[in-house]
């Protein structure tokens, strides 16, 4: 499993807070390691608290309160599920900001069962008002989309995950709130969410065995949608496929579904690949679990001919 | 007419008017937050965000009454905010808002909340070095939330030594799942504690004046013990009253006690 994400979060945490007083980080006893860098230059503003996380998330209120940019990282479940009434009372609803910056999501702890997966983190988030869900699938995604973010007083969810999509991007693609055509196409869109992009480019050359030429759309920023870009291309499409580690509910999906009804004159025909409405009870590599919930170029020539 | 019984008829009479409220949780901290504002706390109610102010947080949201009477003593609300709490367009609800009322530092209400963040600005004044101090107001009840406890031993691992937690005692636990001991438990973790009656404003404002902030220091807890629904007899100890509104007649006894 490769960890260059993480790798990029603490090389950021050092990169900004020696030019930035202002931030500071708290972690619930992860990373504690890598962020060494960070912890060295900057120790009155480094606190590895423990493991108590609402208590680090509703901590972190206070020092927002008093004009710090906190970032608080540890396990997404323990952060999203766990201290979900935190992130709502003291920081939606108070407006403060907070910088969420979570590593594993989904199935990514793939080996560690249900309590350390987290697929139903968009669903919970998008309903507070304010907040922002950054979702990098490369090192150089999450050093400038944290950039653009950490300081602006909202509350922001960086879900960073353990697998890089690979796909090299030119550093001013990469924008806050906006979604990227990674290749262009004519009769299908298919938009892609973190390392998901890379299953997605992998069924170009299959999918256009059987005649259908995709687009690709990857997402960095989850919410806010960038509905300007999906649109367009569903206008041309009129076929959409969205591939998203999340489950069923709450998802991506959902609100491209959404985007579509909202919009008048739009006839498109959808489909998604998702977790399902289920817990993962098996175990494995993250690639085996891809595997299992069809999460691979087969399974989306498939999905594409049968539904779509 | 003594201030505290003023205070306390006050209270009733905004709960009885917008038929919300929790008197005995009010009465509770009558004499806490009178010693706090009248004595302590550093503050400029016309400038309620001035950088010099002392952070002060009702962890406690439901007994905002109290705080909303003296909030409105010191100059920080109008008597027209009071007369107008619970009706569409006042900024005075069920629990503090932050968002709406001068002066209330954060919106508390779900309990082990505003311990927490009043823990974390107690951390980020250390961080700027700065001699503000930070003073929370719990429940008894509120410490059967894990918050708390995570607090304790955080703000204690951290030498938050500019932060002080005010414990209500008031007996509103003890009925479903006491929490003995309060004051040895607080020790344990390795807090400076004290005990007081927290009907005695002498006696708090002499714990008060004599506790050193320090930024790096043991963290201090108070344990106040209060009498729910304190002031008025009938009301006094009466669980039946928790969230209760009184009816005319009701009131009207208050009153007759009070004045």
């Amino acid at each position: 499993m490769s960890n260059l994400i993480r790798q990029a979060f603490a090389d950021t945490m050092l990169e900004v807070g020696q030019k930035d007083d202002n931030l500071v980080v708290l972690i619930g006893d992860i990373s504690h390691f890598i962020l060494q860098p960070f912890a060295k230059k900057c120790p009155e503003r480094f606190y590895n608290i423990g493991i108590c996380e609402q208590t680090i998330v509703n901590m972190a209120a206070g020092l927002s309160k008093v004009g710090f940019y906190p970032v608080v990282h540890t396990i997404s479940p323990f952060i999203i599920e766990r201290a979900l009434e935190q992130i709502k009372v003291d920081f939606g609803y108070q407006k403060l900001g907070v910088n969420l910056v979570t590593v594993g999501s989904a199935f990514d702890y793939s080996m560690l069962g249900c309590t350390h997966h987290c697929y139903d983190d968009f669903a919970l988030l998008k309903n507070i008002q304010g907040m922002e869900i950054i979702y990098p699938g490369s090192p150089i995604e999450f050093n400038l989309l944290f950039k653009q973010r950490y300081n602006n007083g909202l509350p922001t969810y960086f879900r960073l995950p353990a697998v890089t999509h690979d796909v090299i991007f030119k550093k001013e693609q990469i924008k806050f709130g906006k979604g990227i055509i990674v290749k262009v196409g004519k009769n299908l869109t298919i938009i892609a969410l973190g390392p998901q992009l890379k299953t997605a480019m992998s069924s170009v050359a299959p999918l256009k065995d059987t005649g259908i030429d995709a687009e690709i759309i990857y997402l960095p920023t989850i919410k806010p949608l960038d509905e300007k870009l999906i649109l367009k291309s569903l206008a041309k499409t009129k076929k959409c496929l969205v591939i998203e580690e999340h489950g069923k509910y709450g998802g991506v999906n959902d609100d491209i579904l959404r985007l579509i009804a909202d919009t008048p004159g739009m006839n498109v025909r959808c489909g998604s690949i998702n977790i399902g409405d289920k817990f993962i009870h098996e175990y494995g590599s993250y690639e085996d679990h891809c595997r299992g919930l069809g999460f691979t170029p087969k399974n989306i020539v498939k999905k594409v001919k049968s539904s779509l | 007419m003594d201030k505290n019984k003023n205070l306390r008829l006050r209270i009733a009479e905004i709960i009885y008017k917008s038929g919300e409220g929790h008197i005995p949780s009010a009465y509770s901290l009558v004499e806490i937050l009178s010693v706090l504002y009248g004595e302590f706390l550093k503050f400029q109610s016309k400038r309620p965000d001035w950088p010099g102010r002392d952070y002060f947080i009702l962890s406690k949201g439901h007994g905002c009454a109290a705080l909303y009477v003296i909030l409105e003593q010191y100059g920080f609300i109008t008597k027209k905010d009071l007369r107008g709490k619970g009706q569409p367009g006042s900024i005075l609800g069920g629990h503090p808002d932050a968002s709406r009322i001068p002066g209330v530092e954060a919106s508390t209400g779900s309990l082990g909340h505003g311990i927490v963040t009043a823990m974390g600005i107690a951390l980020g004044l250390k961080i700027k070095r700065k001699q503000n101090r930070v003073v929370v107001l719990i429940g008894d009840g509120e410490s059967n939330e894990g918050t708390v406890w995570e607090t304790a031993l955080v703000a204690a691992n951290l030498k938050l030594g500019n932060f002080l937690v005010i414990v209500d005692e008031n007996g509103s636990t003890a009925r479903v799942l006491p929490v003995p001991e309060m004051d040895k438990k607080w020790a344990s973790f390795g807090w400076e504690v004290y005990n007081v009656d927290g009907h005695s404003e002498k006696n708090i404002g002499k714990i008060l004046s004599k506790l050193k902030f320090k930024l790096n220091g043991k963290p201090k807890v108070i344990i106040a013990h209060t009498i729910k629904g304190k002031g008025v007899s009938f009301i006094e100890g009466d669980s039946a009253w928790h969230s209760r509104v009184p009816n005319g007649e009701e009131m009207e006894n208050i009153r007759k006690e009070l004045l």
